[in-house]
């Protein structure tokens, strides 16, 4: 389809098409419509703006002019911009961003860090408390083991004197025989005597 | 020394407090020789280990910073603002990423997240100050100059930077509201329906702003286009009534 046929379609759609291919020129929101591309506008409002632009040689040459300029300001724009970035100093950013999955080991080298700072203050005040206990049940032991060591010496004191004793304890009555000998004979001539006698 | 000028690697430029601010609260740190530093990963270890498209934070960086640093540049019209505020967003979306639930593109987010940086950035009014005395500010014709030559003549070529310098100067003069629509719409070339996402309004609305925005730009083009070409424009006058109304 030739495009002035096209334009002929538009306006026998449109009742007032014709009108405005000939006389008028585009509206503002026509114009706003073409320039945007908006696609929902697809329906008979663009056809009508697209037919008049094929028989219009001004609005289409202002359209042209406008989409060049908007063209040329995006291009210069964008151009401006990457040359202005390019000279700003880079960021510095994570060599690759960790998931906090791959962050489990520190956590653990975190908590085992923490463990170990409060553990380490008990470890040493417990340190420091049982030096004082040690130190009373060492002197217990002490007083016993001295204690201990009387006694030992008292019974070696002991033995040495049993030891040391010409007649033992136990045979005390047999160490002296003339008195004790004397007492036994009379005693023991006593108690015959008197066997004879029943 | 100002904040902002220790931050910048060469302190060429003056700087403007407001992005001083934004730099403080985004917390990022400084590298040897001016080079600027992101937190380590392990300073956020209360996200979820759900994956998100940002946990590749270098790859999403390389993609999407010139679009986003451009897009503020194109609406700030302040190099360093623009670049303060793009780390920013970086910065946002690294911190929010958990609630990135992918139901729009991740450019998507990010021009968002810039948008509401640069809406909350220019509503201060040591912003307004800082446009003003800023020795960053763009400039139009410093822009124009980046105008591809194209095999055209040196007259066209020049026609091209003034058109460009020109509309410019527009789209500065524009409301937020429509210059972002028109930005987004002409310069990062995103579909109707994707702006209404960005920006938050109803398409309706958004086609509005963007016919506005763009009957203004056309009034100024037409305009200029007569100039250079020594003739009256076409309806310029009925134009120039009908922006005026509009806006």
């Amino acid at each position: 389809m030739t495009p002035q046929a096209r334009t002929e379609e538009a306006a026998g759609q449109h009742g007032d098409g014709a009108a405005m291919l000939g006389e008028n020129h585009l509206t503002g929101e026509q114009f706003g419509e073409l320039m945007a591309g908006t696609t929902e506008a697809a329906g008979g409002e663009l056809a009508l703006a697209e037919a008049h632009l094929l028989v219009c040689e001004q609005c289409a040459a202002e359209l042209a002019s406008l989409r060049e300029a908007i063209c040329f300001y995006r291009e210069a724009s964008i151009a401006y911009a990457d040359e202005e970035l390019r000279q700003r100093p880079r960021w510095i950013l994570p060599a690759r961003s960790s998931s906090p999955r791959s962050l489990v080991p520190a956590y653990w080298v975190a908590a085992a860090a923490m463990l170990l700072t409060a553990l380490f203050p008990l470890q040493v005040m417990r340190r420091h408390s049982v030096a004082p206990a040690a130190a009373s049940v060492s002197s217990v032991a002490a007083s016993d083991a001295g204690r201990d060591a009387q006694s030992d010496e008292a019974l070696l004191e002991d033995v040495n004197s049993e030891i040391s004793a010409s007649v033992p304890t136990s045979m005390q009555a047999l160490a002296d025989p003339s008195d004790d000998a004397s007492t036994a004979s009379i005693a023991t001539s006593d108690t015959t005597s008197n066997q004879r006698k029943d | 020394m100002s904040r902002r000028r220790a931050i910048r690697a060469g302190g060429s430029r003056a700087a403007p407090a407001g992005a001083a601010q934004q730099m403080g609260a985004a917390g990022t740190l400084m590298g040897h020789e001016g080079v600027r530093m992101f937190p380590s990963t392990s300073l956020s270890l209360g996200a979820e280990a759900r994956s998100t498209p940002l946990d590749d934070l270098e790859n999403v960086v390389a993609l999407y910073q010139p679009r986003v640093f451009r897009f503020l540049l194109a609406t700030l019209r302040d190099r360093d603002a623009a670049e303060t505020l793009t780390q920013e967003t970086f910065l946002r979306a690294w911190s929010a990423r958990a609630r990135f639930r992918e139901d729009c593109s991740l450019a998507t987010w990010l021009i968002r997240i810039a948008l509401n940086l640069a809406r909350d950035h220019t509503r201060t009014r040591r912003f307004r100050f800082w446009k003003r005395v800023s020795a960053s500010a763009v400039d139009a014709a410093e822009v124009a100059a980046f105008v591809p030559t194209h095999d055209r003549s040196v007259e066209a070529h020049l026609i091209a930077q003034q058109q460009v310098a020109g509309i410019l100067e527009t789209v500065a003069g524009l409301s937020n509201r429509q210059r972002s629509i028109f930005l987004l719409r002409f310069m990062e070339e995103m579909e109707i329906p994707e702006i209404a996402a960005v920006i938050g309004l109803p398409l309706g609305t958004v086609k509005s702003h963007l016919y506005r925005a763009l009957a203004v730009v056309r009034a100024q083009h037409d305009m200029h286009g007569a100039t250079s070409r020594n003739q009256p424009p076409r309806n310029a006058t009925m134009r120039n009534a009908t922006t005026k109304e509009m806006q």
